[in-house]
């Protein structure tokens, strides 16, 4: 079955980047969102499996994102996708129940390594 | 106006690159200053040269500042302005273990330090994201403790127009931050926006 996918980014081009590097044997349906916001009311739809979350982002940040998602019962893998790549920020996303780090720009090998970490690609 | 010199698509993955760079830089400070620092959304703005000024202030406010200038030059020629609010030199100076009656030759060196390498982490990552050679010049102190509107005249901008690109550092719980500016004048934003296409074309 197609593993739904929502990247959320406020750049065009970055979600593009994220896109083109998933590996391409992986069944996936893929949402996209601009905000903290539309990533928000996309998730409550309650069919997002595996969220890809940047970080810097108008309107809401991933940091509220993550935090909103821990009270409303986190319910999808969530990998944080950002160039802020200070080792604070990758310890408060994991502190906030992010699964895991991918650094930008996005290598396709760095996403496919994650995946098969958490089992999400076999 | 200005969509003339760069398109909605070259400014909004300008934008994005420089995500990238300024995200090198603020892992860099984090790192020496051993503190988390907080980012927020580049801005890239096309700008007439009298507009900058205004630009400034409305970016730092009416305060007194200090600020240090990188020259830029290879495929792309420009310059990198930092500018840090009076209080973050003490700021700067306690992080890094400094006597707090610091003399203000020393104050001086370490905002070039920390200017050195914020401008280098930034602009060498936009650069080595779309594969452009860039070398900076030694920094130099531009102004000390001068109001924000009185940095930077219109005639010492060069050129009708200029690339703007805005990228924010501050430091959690301190009052430390600072705002690094590039300008580039008219004729090297095309070579911007074709380095910024050809980047495209390759994804």
């Amino acid at each position: 079955m197609s593993v739904s996918v929502l990247v959320v980014d406020d750049s065009p081009m970055a979600r593009k980047m994220l896109i083109k590097a998933l590996p391409p044997s992986w069944d996936v349906t893929i949402t996209q969102a601009s905000n903290g916001i539309e990533a928000l009311a996309a998730y409550r739809t309650g069919t997002v499996d595996v969220m890809f979350l940047d970080l810097t982002m108008p309107e809401m940040d991933g940091y509220q994102v993550l935090e909103t998602l821990r009270k409303e019962d986190l319910n999808c893998l969530v990998i944080v996708v950002s160039a802020d790549i200070q080792p604070g920020a990758q310890q408060r996303v994991r502190q906030l129940g992010a699964i895991a780090f991918v650094k930008k720009p996005v290598k396709p090998a760095d996403v496919q390594s994650v995946l098969k970490e958490y089992g999400i690609l076999v | 106006m200005s969509a003339v010199i760069l398109t909605d698509e070259q400014r909004e993955a300008l934008q994005e690159i420089t995500n990238v760079g300024m995200g090198q830089a603020g892992a860099s400070i984090a790192t020496i200053l051993n503190e988390f620092v907080h980012l927020s959304v580049p801005k890239i703005f096309i700008l007439r040269a009298d507009e900058i000024s205004p630009s400034i202030v409305s970016l730092v406010g009416d305060a007194e500042v200090s600020a240090v200038r990188q020259a830029f030059h290879g495929a792309f020629r420009g310059e990198a302005i930092v500018i840090y609010r009076n209080q973050s030199h003490t700021d700067i100076a306690d992080l890094m273990g400094y006597d707090p009656d610091v003399d203000t030759v020393e104050e001086y060196e370490l905002i070039l330090d920390v200017t050195n390498i914020l401008v280098g982490a930034c602009l060498g990552g936009v650069a080595e994201q779309i594969r452009a050679d860039i070398g900076f010049s030694a920094p130099s102190i531009m102004a000390e403790h001068i109001p924000a509107g009185r940095l930077i005249s219109p005639d010492e901008v060069g050129s009708a127009w200029a690339l703007f690109v805005e990228v924010n550092f501050a430091l959690e719980g301190r009052s430390f931050a600072c705002h690094l500016i590039a300008l580039m004048p008219e004729e090297e934003i095309l070579a911007v926006g074709k380095a910024l296409d050809w980047f495209m074309e390759t994804l």
